[in-house]
């Protein structure tokens, strides 16, 4: 009998807690949190905890699949991958690269994202490369290359513990990132002021000194209000702004005309509370800005960040210990997938594929000819499947009729493709429109990274072997690379893939596989001798300047109308995670949250003869999905909030595909609705 | 334990395999970690396991209700450090057999107890309200816990605990106390992974005392006082029989 402790990174959000997995003679029993991980310090949530039960599940996949005659039919790995490099091949052929677009996945490893961004790039001579950060932090990483260079967090997760003020801002940290969150309860117990701003009530807003509730879509507003305030009242980091920043005069241009009175009318929000909150703020030593998607999924989601930086940037609470402007990652490896160059307009390292240096540099590196046209976003690849531009999508990890916005228009768009490849692990609402389905393992069954939020670059190991015929995605990767006739797909492990990919990516330019298995390190790490990063923008922006982005509020896409009275929202709970592909094969956490929900404030409820529990049908003007009505206080009158991760009910039937102009990122935090009894 | 990867990792480590970098001074709770192995051991060799002196009244506990069989387990006692001592405020932690580390006396008092019990019962009980409202639900406190073995936790019962609530509201932590309330050995570890910091083996200690003072009982002391609480549903204790209840 052989007994194991494997020591390797979470599978759920971006934190990157370690643990160990539980093994005897290759069957996964239980996990055991790491006592000496830096992040994690021996805990974890309930889903780490949890993170073993879905692995060995009998749904998973085991077999390649291929659509004959309309249903999916197992087939061996030679037959699946000459007939998908085949289609590749044709399609190209008949209606050039730029009609094929690859899906990177936050879920694989950087070793994975990388291949999948070389696939497109070297082997199909598109860059219609992209994967769910176009969901999540697109906005942040075009908000924070403008304003400070490096769309990254910029501290790191053990230093909430010391700061003396938090702000948090469409992030509901206890439940999406509960081992940060654990960090801000330490920061309270040790008296941190704690401020929260949110429509909905969160575990953590319920523990705050401050709590605001503004309206959805109303963020810049709001936050121009505390800057004019921090201006009037003389809080201004002066020597910060005249040493480390440039358009300060813009900046104090556009916040002038944001008033309290005006605020309010906009946000909701009272103007004596609003001032309080800018003075706790700008007047505390350490204060620690943190952030997720209730700021970034807007159709201005990159102008509400770049309101933010202004914020940390005003008060010169920024590039220093327990100081700074800090998006929290949802996946466990989306930092990784962005880092690893799954973005259209981007080689691994933030590097432009528009940029003609560094176009050279890879093709010298890939001995091949690259595409100097940025390619299409996630988001747009949809709109472009519907119009019968975009012929084939081939989709590593990515469970795209879940997780978008709009399903409606999402079924419709991948219906017209010619050729839809899914690798996953579990069948999904996606792969059920595939003509190819490839069976992958999963975080337990491979070597490779996974980058987490902070910028520290962690090891997954492998534990048990995949089920079935199931393969690691970098090694799909390679075999379809090398018949696409492409070179430079010759790895025999993840270690290798990373020594290649770090001697093109200078932010990971010191970073390997048997340092990491010693040390924990966080881009940038530009050197073998190098000891990584902990905070970012110390002596100068990353940019050089800080820029301060003069940035107003604009309404939300779609405003309430008589006929769709309420603002949608969307998000998680503790216990499901995404899609659910995962969490809801997990009994133990399915058993916490094992139904679709709506939250909707009492007095609308009451006005509506709703009562808790009650069946709803809740209808936008894209469609319309039944549920259970949860009543409650925790959310503000006029806005109903559903989580996105169940199938029968999909929230995502109902969001606005409506995008920020710059990112590209869909406003899944507000759209029209309303709620009818039964 | 051993050092492996920068880390510290509990190992198990088959007769005549080389033991690498071996570390005590982790506070690994390895009768959890024994008990979630268990049921797949089923060759019936010989497990040694490293014992300190609340996992050794953990094994007590775990003996007493059969999970274990006692003739299997080879106990090597190990004397905790001055420094885990202060930061488990143990006043008993010496090993019955001590094989590895220098045997400290033990501290009698936890000032965290002291301070509330100083306190007026409306002020602890606003104390204890605080620290339950930053529960997150992670069931970090049962799933590390060497005692908690019911099949079916009462924690996952919807009568008792709501469904999907967070924080999960007073009564998780009463209905958990009261379970424990005979079994408990105060190895902290609840209080250790718990990333609320809720200070929960200060609540233990507090619950402990009352037990002593008003039962005189203490659990893990001796292998045969049958638990206080449990129902035993006429299966026998191993050895002679409980003649207290």
């Amino acid at each position: 009998m052989n007994v194991e402790h494997v020591l390797t990174t979470c599978p759920y959000c971006g934190t990157g807690c370690n643990f160990f997995l539980q093994v005897v003679d290759d069957r996964l029993i239980g996990v055991v949190p790491c006592k000496t991980d830096e992040i994690s310090r021996g805990q974890l949530c309930i889903k780490g905890y949890n993170a073993h039960a879905f692995v060995q599940h009998p749904d998973r996949l085991k077999t390649p699949l291929v659509r004959e005659h309309g249903e999916l039919k197992q087939t061996s790995w030679e037959a699946a991958l000459d007939l998908l490099a085949g289609e590749i091949k044709r399609i190209k052929e008949k209606y050039g690269p730029d009609s094929i677009a690859f899906l990177a996945s936050a879920k694989c490893t950087n070793e994975e994202n990388y291949l999948f961004q070389k696939l497109a790039r070297a082997a199909v001579q598109t860059n219609n490369v992209d994967h769910c950060a176009r969901l999540c932090h697109a906005s942040t990483v075009t908000g924070l290359l403008y304003s400070f260079g490096s769309g990254a967090m910029t501290n790191t997760i053990p230093e909430f513990e010391n700061a003396d003020c938090i702000f948090v801002t469409g992030s509901n940290t206890l439940e999406a990132h509960p081992i940060i969150g654990a960090r801000m309860l330490k920061a309270l117990d040790r008296g941190a002021k704690i401020i929260v701003i949110d429509p909905r009530d969160t575990p953590l807003s319920r523990l705050a000194h401050i709590k605001l509730s503004q309206r959805p879509g109303s963020d810049i507003a709001w936050i121009n209000g505390m800057i004019k305030v921090i201006i009037d009242e003389g809080l201004v980091d002066q020597d910060f702004v005249k040493t480390r920043t440039t358009d300060f005069d813009k900046l104090k241009d556009v916040v002038k005309d944001a008033t309290p009175e005006k605020v309010e009318s906009i946000t909701g929000i009272k103007p004596a509370e609003l001032a309080e909150v800018a003075r706790v703020y700008a007047k505390a030593d350490r204060a620690m800005i943190a952030y997720a998607m209730g700021v970034t999924q807007h159709s201005n989601g990159t102008n509400i960040v770049e309101a933010l930086a202004n914020l940390a940037m005003v008060t010169g609470h920024i590039g220093s210990e327990s100081n700074g402007l800090n998006p929290l990652r949802g996946q466990c490896n989306v930092q990784g997938s962005c880092d690893s160059g799954g973005l259209p307009n981007l080689f691994p390292g933030y590097q432009r594929v528009d940029d003609e240096k560094a176009r050279a540099k890879f093709e010298q590196a890939w001995d091949v000819k690259l595409p100097a046209k940025p390619g299409l976003t996630l988001t747009c690849a949809i709109k472009e499947a519907a119009v019968g531009k975009l012929k084939a999508m081939v989709i590593f990890g990515e469970n795209i009729m879940m997780s978008d916005p709009d399903l409606g228009h999402v079924e419709d768009a991948i219906k017209e493709l010619e050729l839809l490849a899914v690798i996953d692990i579990f069948p999904t609402e996606t792969s059920k429109f595939a003509h190819i389905v490839l069976p992958a393992a999963c975080y337990a069954e491979k070597d490779g990274t996974f980058t987490n939020t902070d910028r520290a670059v962690r090891l997954i190991r492998k534990a048990v072997n995949p089920p079935g015929d199931a393969w690691p995605d970098w090694k799909i990767a390679c075999e379809l690379g090398k018949r696409l006739g492409a070179k430079g797909f010759d790895f025999s492990s993840p270690a290798e893939v990373m020594a290649e990919m770090a001697t093109v990516t200078p932010i990971y330019g010191g970073i390997d596989h048997d340092r990491l298995d010693r040390e924990v390190l966080r881009w940038p790490c530009p050197s073998k001798d190098h000891k990584g990063t902990r905070i970012l923008h110390t002596q100068k922006f990353t940019k050089g300047l800080g820029t301060f982005a003069p940035v107003d509020h604009a309404p939300p896409a779609e405003t309430p109308s008589d006929e769709y009275p309420f603002i949608l929202t969307t998000g998680r709970n503790l216990f499901q995670y995404h899609t659910g592909t995962m969490t809801r094969r997990s009994s133990k956490l399915e058993r916490e949250a094992p139904e679709p929900y709506v939250e909707m404030n009492k007095g609308d409820a009451k006005r509506l003869g709703i009562s808790e529990g009650d069946r709803v049908s809740v209808s936008s003007r894209r469609g319309t999905i039944n549920l259970k009505a949860r009543v409650t206080e925790r959310i503000i009158p006029g806005s109903i909030f559903i989580p996105f991760h169940y199938a029968e009910a999909a929230a995502n039937r109902l969001t606005n595909a409506a995008l920020d102009p710059e990112s590209k990122i869909p406003e899944f935090k507000v759209c029209a609705a309303d709620v009818q009894k039964g | 334990m051993r050092e492996e990867h920068g880390n510290v990792a509990p190992v198990m480590i088959a007769k005549g395999e080389d033991p690498g970098d071996v570390r005590t001074d982790v506070p690994y709770q390895l009768m959890t970690i024994l008990s979630n192995l268990y049921p797949w051991m089923s060759d019936g060799k010989k497990i040694a396991v490293l014992t300190r002196r609340c996992d050794e009244k953990a094994l007590a506990e775990i003996f007493k209700r059969g999970y274990f069989d006692r003739a299997r387990i080879v106990q090597i006692g190990l004397a905790c450090s001055k420094e885990q001592i202060a930061a488990c405020r143990c006043s008993d932690p010496v090993p019955s057999t001590v094989d590895i580390g220098e045997p400290h006396a033990g501290v009698g008092s936890d000032a965290l107890s002291e301070k509330l019990m100083n306190m007026s019962s409306e002020e602890r009980l606003r104390f204890w309200i605080y620290q339950f409202r930053k529960c997150n639900k992670c069931f970090a406190c049962t799933a590390n816990c060497p005692v908690c073995f019911c099949d079916e936790c009462v924690l996952e019962e919807r009568t008792f605990v709501p469904e999907r609530g967070v924080p999960p509201g007073m009564s998780f932590h009463l209905i958990r106390a009261y379970h424990l309330a005979d079994k408990c050995i105060e190895c902290g570890e609840c209080e250790r992974s718990c990333p609320a910091g809720i200070p929960l083996l200060t609540f233990r200690k507090l619950v402990a005392k009352d037990f002593r003072d008003m039962y005189k009982f203490s659990p893990g002391d001796d292998k045969n006082v049958s638990p206080l609480l449990t129902t035993l549903e006429g299966e026998a204790l191993e050895g002679d029989e409980c003649n207290e209840c």
